[in-house]
Order: structure tokens, then sequence, then C-alpha cells
């Protein structure tokens, strides 16, 4: 068993483990690249309208049962669905179903994870905000908005996560990134290759979670309280 | 587009992997719930031990399921064993919070009662820790196997049954309806799930309000 | 008997030299607090926040552990007794009541008879005749604690303290988390349940009239679990034994007093009477003995009512400002302020008893 992880490490000592096309840090790029499009991708698409319903205090059922849905589809599923719709449309196989079935996992617990945190704000404080004489948008933007970030910024710190770990899949359907070694590496019996892919994903994913935790003094307002975000992480399904 | 005479003709193999996929869900529930009891339990008696546990947990969820399938494989095979340690892996993190939650959860003035009525601290913790943190706990079973239902089709790479096996060689034969019964059987499986858990929470725990929007 | 237990045959608790010190912390909750609780009475705890009342009510069944001292209930000396058998023979209520939200109103009263291996038919007699005694619906025994009003939730909380038939009961500021409506209402009811069951009852509160209500014997507690006073509400009120009690009762201790006194433990005056056939010169003498201008006509003890001296010819018209022996002087006193005269007429049952003015009152106080 040690043998593996020597020769892990000698894998690493290689230079040419590193460059190139197959190489560490193209495939850690690609992955990165992707994982940040996916999540950018599902914030626009789920954040606006989760705001506006949450806003007019519609929708409940939707946003609740949205999380449910959201986690009872395989991702393995979604992936291989978006294969042949993607081909298509003449958009090829590898990283445009990896990209469709990304936004596809992040969107639900950002969607339902929005709408809880601006239904939760304290209503005195939007009256407040709406005697003063602001539109219902800037009410959103300047109010609501701010005060569910804390709950926000956690759901979409989660998804990120969980993006960055589950685009391992992609690599069934001819894509790149860490999920490359990881199938490669079973094909050829080649555990070494098995073995970085995995521990580059975790460490990554590590990473991920890290940097949302550094940057989110920048991104709270000051004075909002801070949610448990235990309770999120069950929000998001896992591929 | 679809193909459904495909369908018709397989549905005996259809009902066959459903019930593979099944099994697996229900082994990996299970032992991950006897498992995280066994663990939250631990957690309980020393709190020292919960930063730690649950990091582990964290860290073995964090860890893509293909990655670690294709880990254990070297060591376990392309065997049931392989796909049920890491299913029931994924199940530890969610399953373990809940219970501790529950346990946690117990509102003080329930146990001061408790107590002043003369409970032991054992009877305060089968008497009232416990039976209150039911809700809880199912709503993590709840999560875990709607997850694990999904989980299961990936171990179709390494060998297993289930419904990922439509999955997988839809994929590898280009035959869109094969994949489209997976998923579809898949999603309405972990949804039938789903609600049979709604439906026993219900019933286990009737003193729940239910009116407020969780 | 243990050794050391009380002589006093009626004393119910005994609280010797208790002290309560929480680690880290420089000053005593509680500091060498000893007293004595007799048999049957309502001894309430008063006192400002943090003066140590509820520590000391939790110590008695040892939900708070003291420090050091000694306390025994009826006789057995309750530190060295197991606590959770301790509690099985007191009844303990507090304030957000802590009903077991998954077992049904039934099932919590239950509790402790269930505890204690009561047979299932006993245990149905009792909570049905609990549920009638504090004045629950038998319709809410079914239903879970979440589908109760707060005030209803209270009376299953002291249902379900009583369910075991404890000699004594302990109370922590139970009635706080009320409106003031339903406060009042559980009050009286503790009140009446009181003389019927005749409980050792130690009751916590911060509530000043709460404790005049509701006290056989109040104890004003300071800082420290110091007791400042140890007496009767009346006692108390008439006479602060010290500056922090005085400030403690507060401005309007005089009026106070009067709701703890009756119109019937005052000397009446007999007041303007005359016969309903009297003439002016017997209607003038009495007018002029008590200095009013109208009269009282009595026939053979009975009130018919009252009439102008100048207007001896009338029917007599009704009294409107009327008390009874049993009303309080503080009732009697808005009455005399409210009528046009100052002066109220005590009857019962239509027999006249006398008349009561301010003065008669202050008298009474000064007394």
């Amino acid at each position: 068993m040690s043998g593996v992880f020597s020769d892990l490490i000698a894998y690493l000592a290689d230079p040419n483990s590193w460059t190139g096309q197959d190489g560490i840090i193209a495939r850690l790029s690609e992955h990165i690249g992707l994982s940040v499009l996916a999540v950018v991708l599902a914030v626009i698409l789920a954040l606006p309208p989760a705001m506006v319903l949450a806003h007019r205090r519609k929708g409940s059922v939707l946003a609740v049962g949205l999380v449910n849905v959201g986690r009872a589809v395989p991702t393995f599923g979604v992936i291989a669905l978006a294969l042949p719709l993607c081909l298509a449309l003449g958009l090829g196989l590898g990283f445009w179903p990896t990209l469709i079935a990304m936004v596809v996992l992040a969107m639900p617990p950002i969607f339902t994870n929005t709408y809880t945190a601006v239904r939760q704000v304290d209503p005195a404080v939007v009256e407040a905000a709406e005697g003063m004489g602001f539109t219902g948008r800037q009410v959103m933007t300047g109010t609501e908005l701010p005060l569910g970030m804390p709950v926000i910024w956690t759901a979409i710190r989660i998804a990120s996560v969980q993006v960055v770990a589950t685009a391992t899949l992609g690599a069934i359907v001819g894509w790149g990134g860490l999920g490359r070694y990881v199938v490669d590496g079973f094909a050829q019996g080649n555990d070494v290759l098995v073995l970085l892919g995995g521990l580059l994903v975790a460490l990554l994913a590590v990473a991920t979670d890290l940097g949302f935790s550094a940057t989110e003094r920048l991104v709270l307002p000051p004075g909002a309280t801070h949610r448990d975000r235990g309770e999120l992480a069950t929000a998001i399904g896992h591929g | 587009m679809i193909d459904w005479a495909w369908i018709g003709s397989h549905l005996g193999e259809i009902a066959a992997r459903t019930g593979e996929h099944v099994l697996l869900t229900v082994i990996a529930l299970v032992v991950g719930f006897a498992l995280s009891m066994l663990l939250a339990w631990l957690a309980w008696a020393r709190p020292r031990s919960y930063g730690p546990i649950t990091w582990t947990a964290g860290i073995l969820y964090t860890i893509p399921s293909i990655a670690l399938f294709a880990l254990l494989v070297p060591f376990t095979g392309l065997s049931l064993l392989t796909a049920e340690i890491g299913l029931v892996s994924y199940t530890l993190l969610i399953l373990i919070r809940n219970i501790v939650t529950g346990l946690q959860g117990t509102p003080p003035s329930v146990v001061e009662a408790g107590l002043g009525m003369g409970f032991s601290d054992r009877e305060v913790l089968w008497r009232l820790r416990l039976p209150l943190a039911v809700p809880v706990v199912i709503s993590g079973l709840r999560v875990a196997a709607v997850t694990t239902i999904g989980l299961v089709t990936v171990t179709a790479l390494i060998g297993r049954g289930g419904l990922g096996v439509f999955i997988l060689r839809g994929l590898q034969r280009a035959f869109t309806t094969e994949i489209l019964v997976g998923t579809v059987v898949t999603v309405a499986l972990a949804l039938l799930v789903d609600s049979a858990f709604v439906l026993a929470e219900r019933r286990l725990a009737p003193w729940v309000d239910r009116a407020t929007v969780r | 008997m243990t050794e050391g237990a009380p002589g006093h045959s009626s004393t119910a608790i005994r609280l010797e030299d208790v002290c309560k010190t929480y680690p880290g912390s420089a000053h005593p909750a509680v500091e060498s607090l000893s007293l004595e609780i007799r048999a049957g009475e309502v001894m309430v705890l008063v006192g400002p926040s943090g003066c140590g009342k509820t520590t000391t009510l939790k110590m008695i069944n040892r939900i708070i552990e003291p420090t050091s001292g000694r306390i025994w209930i009826e006789g057995t000396d309750a530190l060295t007794t197991p606590p959770h058998v301790l509690r099985r023979g007191i009844g303990y209520v507090i304030q957000q009541v802590g009903l077991f939200p998954h077992r049904t109103v039934g099932e919590n009263i239950a509790t402790v008879p269930e505890l204690l291996g009561w047979e299932e038919g006993a245990v149905k007699r009792r909570v049905a005749e609990l549920a009638k005694l504090v004045g629950l619906d038998p319709e809410l025994l079914g239903r879970y604690p979440a589908q109760l009003s707060g005030g209803q939730q209270q009376r299953v909380g002291v249902a379900r303290a009583l369910a075991a038939d404890p000699p004594v009961l302990l109370m922590d500021e139970p009635f706080a988390a009320v409106d003031p409506i339903v406060r009042q209402r559980l009050q009286e009811e503790l009140v009446s349940l009181q003389r019927r069951l005749r409980k050792t009852i130690v009751f916590v509160t911060h509530d000043l009239d709460e404790a005049i209500l509701l006290a056989d014997r109040m104890a004003v507690l300071n800082l420290g679990g110091k007791i400042e006073q140890l007496g009767t509400p009346a006692e108390i009120l008439a006479n602060p034994a010290t500056p922090f009690v005085e400030s403690f009762l507060g401005r309007e201790r005089g009026l106070r007093r009067l709701s703890l006194l009756t119109v019937e433990e005052i000397d009446l005056e007999k007041g303007p009477v005359v016969g309903p056939g009297d003439g002016p010169s017997a209607a003038g003498q009495a007018m002029d003995r008590y200095g009013t201008d109208w009269v009282v006509v009595v026939e053979d003890g009975r009130l018919l009512g009252w009439k102008w001296g100048a207007d001896l010819a009338d029917e007599p018209h009704g009294f409107r400002a009327s008390v009874a022996p049993s009303d309080t002087l503080r009732r009697a006193l808005d009455v005399i302020l409210t009528s046009h005269t100052q002066v109220a007429v005590v009857e019962e049952g239509g027999r006249y008893l006398g008349i009561i003015d301010a003065a008669a009152i202050g008298r009474a106080l000064a007394g």
C-alpha cells in the first residue's frame, strides 16, 4: 500500500507531470475554470427570480420543493442526458454537458436558500424601507439582499464546493479536469493517477471552502447575524 | 425520440434494477444510521470528539463519489463492499449532525421540568431527549436516503447494479432512451422515498407544528 | 426521623444556613439562609432581581445543589436522599411550564403517577380529577401542549405538579409569562385551590401585589438571599423592619394595606337614621349629630333608602354607594371617593349595618 503513496510522490516530483495538456496545472485550471463559470451562471439564473418571488411573498411551495427535487435528480443522469442534447445542438461532448449538469446541480440550493433568506428578513425592516419611499427594486437590492447575504453567501459557498467535487464526473462524457485522472487511472489500472485525481479534487474543494471563508468579511454587511451553516450543507445533493 | 418499444420490452430488467437499487440504498442507510448513532452518542458523551468526528465525515463527504469508489477498488475490488463503504461514508455527515442537533435541541425548560418531577438523567435522555429528537433525525434520514439513491447510480461505474446501469449503457451506446429510463426512474424512486419519509415523520411525531414554513 | 430534624411538628420545610456560591463567582448567590416553612402555609419569597429567591427555591428540590447548609423536607434530610427520589414527592411549577411537547396534555399530567407505578385505572381517574380541579376542559386532555393557550398550559403545569398529591409545591414565578387578565384569574384560582388542598407552597415572585395576595407569610429578600423581614403581609406592610423593606414596598404601602383589611373589621358609625314615619325634629337631630343634610331610612333593621332632610315627604331613594362587610377597605375607599356624599352605607342582604367614611378608614390604618 505504501507503494502507491511513494509512487504518487515520485509522480508529483516529476516536472513533466505538471506541464502539458494532461499536466496537473492544465487540468487544475480547467477544473477551476468550469466550476467558477458554472457557479456564476447558477447565481445569475437562480438568484434574481428567487429574490423577486420572496419579496412578493409568493412561491414558497416551489422553493421548498425545488431542493427536494434537485436532490432527487442524479447528477450522473443529468450529465449523461446532457451529452446527446449537446451533440444534437452541435456543442460537442466534454465541456458543455459538464457545464450544463453543474449549473443544474447548483441552481436549486441557491434558489431555495436565497428565497428563504429574503423571506426571513425582518418584515419590520422592509416595511420601514418601503415607508421611506424606496421602490420595490431598491428594497430588494438595498435591504433584503444585504440582510439575506449571510445565508445566500453560505449557499453559494456550499454549492461551489459541491460543483468542484462533482465536476469530476465530467470525465465520463469526455471532459478533462481532475476527473480525467480518476477515470483514466481507473481504466488503466493506474492507482497513482486515481489517487492523484481524488486527492487534488478534495484539496481543491477544501481550498474553495476556505477561500470563501476568508472573503466572507468583505461580502457580508457588518451587523448581519450569522446563521447556522450546518443546516445548509444538507440542502445540496451529491452526484 | 423515446423508444417506447424498448421500454416495453425491458420492463422486467427495469424492475430488477430498481430492486437492486433499493437494496443497495437500504443497506447503506441501515449501516450508516447505526454507525452515525454510535458516533453521535460518542460525541454526546465526549463533546470534544464532536469536532474531529464531523471534520472527518465532512472530508469524506467532499471527496467526489467516483474518486472515492475508484480509490477503494484496488483494495476492496469491484465488490458490493466497495460500493457500500462509499455510500455509507456519504450518509455519515448529515446523520451524525442531525442526531446531535436533535439531542441538543431539547428545550431547557422541558429538561428542567423533567428533572423537577423526578426523572433521573437517564430517564431524561430516553424519555425526553431521544423522542423529541425524532423529527430531526427523520429529516436527516430523509435527506440521506434521497442523496444515497442518487449516488447509487454512480456505483454502476464500478460494476455494481442499480438503475445507473441504464445510464452507463445508454451513454456507451449513445441510446438516449436508456439514459432517460435510468434517470427518470431514479428520480421517481427518490421522490417516492422522500414522500414516505414525510409521512413517517407525521406518524411518528404527531406533535410537531407544521403550519410554520421551515 | 433523622437526627437534627426539626422539633416543631408542623414545620414542613426547614433550611439551615444554606449557602450557594457559583464557581468563579466572588459573591455568594445565597449566603447562610435559614428559614422554616410551616405545613399548609403559602410562603412567598419576594425581592428584587438577583436577590437569590429563585436559587433558594431550586435548592429545596436540589435542581441547584447547595454549596453548604442543611435542608429538611417533611422530616427527611433532603441532601442525603437521591435527588430524583426526593423530587417525586415535590410538585414543581416553573415559569416556562416545560410541558413535554411530544405527549398529550393527559399524558403530561399522568407523568409522576406513572413514574411511581400507579395502576392504569387509578392514573386515569386522577388525571380527570385534576383537570376538573384546575379548571381544564376535559376535551383538552387529548391535545398536544402546542395547541393550548398560555393560561391553559400553565393550568396543565399545575395539574401535573399536583398529580401524585405531593405535600409540598414549589412554584417559580409561574404566572409571570401570561398576560395580566389571565394572571389574575390564575392567582385567584390558586387561592381557592389552596383553601381546599392546604398544601405547603413555596412561591417565588418579584411582584409585590402577587405576594400580598397569595402569601400566608412572606419573606422579603435582599441580595445574597438575606432575609430582611419575615412575617404576614399585613405585619410587613404595617411595620417595615428596615429601610430596604420600606423602599421595596414602595409608596403605596397604605393603599396596599387597605386591600388586606375588610369593612367588618372596623367600627362602623350608626349614621343619621330615622324611621319611615319620622318627622322633621327627629330628622333634624340625626342630621345635626352626623353633620349631614340627608337621612337614612331604616325600618326594623331593613334599609329602605335615603331622603333629603328638606324633602321628608318624598319616597326614599336607593343608595348607590353601598358596600358589604366582606369588601376590602380598598374597595370601600373607592366607593366612598366616587360617591356624592363621600359616605358609603354598609348593608348585607338588605339589613342595614352602618355607614363608613374616609376618616373611619384612616383611623383603621393608624390603629
